[in-house]
């Protein structure tokens, strides 16, 4: 038995925090960092999917499709990081430009 | 039992005070350190409800591969510490979170989470955990392709 509202709760202030942090961020380490905080509260609101008894495989499923996906996507964002310091020398979200706007 | 909803109500409050702690923190090091801790309580509460299968998966996956090599970039490139923390979202941010909160404890209750047996599963997701190994090989490969130089055609 567990209170489903001090898990979605917590999933909540976690999903409030990672959004203040992403929004702060002024360097792409601290963007991953806020991405992989969302992933955690993704994973908390998970949670309660697995009460539903007819439901577990698939619960199963998506906590599955969601932790290799969000490896994944975080994986390409490493990568980026990486490539964006070879070339620009700088990993600061102020040296990422679009379109030849400054972000 | 009354033990077990204690044991959900301490590791939430750690893992928000870890959230929080990966918030304030002024360096990125300690910043993703937190950031692991707060995952491995995510893991701890799915352990603490029998789901074993995904306390592994999260473990082995999210905090033993994506979260060390995020404290590995967090100490390999080193900043001056400064403040990384935006006043003025605080405000709109708290009163979402207050909101949120609000909704959920009025209409939810305790609810019985079910056993999982990973012998009971299907074909399925045998084929399912294959494509996705083969999603994140065939990501790596483009990223090293882009790596050395080349386009990602």
């Amino acid at each position: 038995m567990i209170d489903v509202v001090t898990i979605l709760v917590t999933s909540v202030s976690v999903l409030m925090i990672a959004y203040l942090m992403a929004i702060s961020s002024k360097d792409l380490i601290r963007l991953l960092i806020s991405l992989e905080l969302m992933f955690a509260s993704v994973f908390l609101a998970l949670l309660p999917l697995f009460s539903i008894e007819n439901l577990i495989d698939e619960s199963l499923g998506i906590a599955v499709i969601t932790i290799f996906t969000s490896s994944s996507e975080l994986l390409v964002l490493i990568a980026t990081i990486v490539k964006l310091d070879r070339i620009k020398e700088d990993i600061t979200t102020y040296s990422i430009t679009a379109g030849g706007e400054s972000v | 039992m009354q033990l077990e909803i204690y044991a959900v109500l301490l590791i939430s409050a750690f893992v928000i005070l870890s959230a929080i702690g990966c918030l304030l923190t002024r360096d990125n090091f300690y910043s993703a350190l937190y950031m692991a801790i707060t995952l491995v309580g995510v893991a701890a509460l799915y352990a603490l409800m029998d789901l074993q299968e995904i306390f592994i998966l999260i473990t082995f996956i999210f905090v033993g591969a994506i979260g060390i090599v995020t404290v590995s970039l967090a100490a390999v490139y080193k900043f001056a510490p400064s403040r990384q923390l935006s006043k003025a979202w605080i405000i709109p941010s708290a009163i979402t979170a207050i909101l949120l909160s609000y909704v959920f404890f009025r209409g939810l209750s305790s609810v019985e989470i079910g056993k999982l047996s990973i012998q009971q599963l299907e074909f399925n997701y045998i084929l399912l955990f294959s494509a996705l190994i083969s999603l994140m090989v065939l990501l790596m490969l483009s990223v090293l392709s882009i790596s050395r130089g080349g386009t990602s055609d």
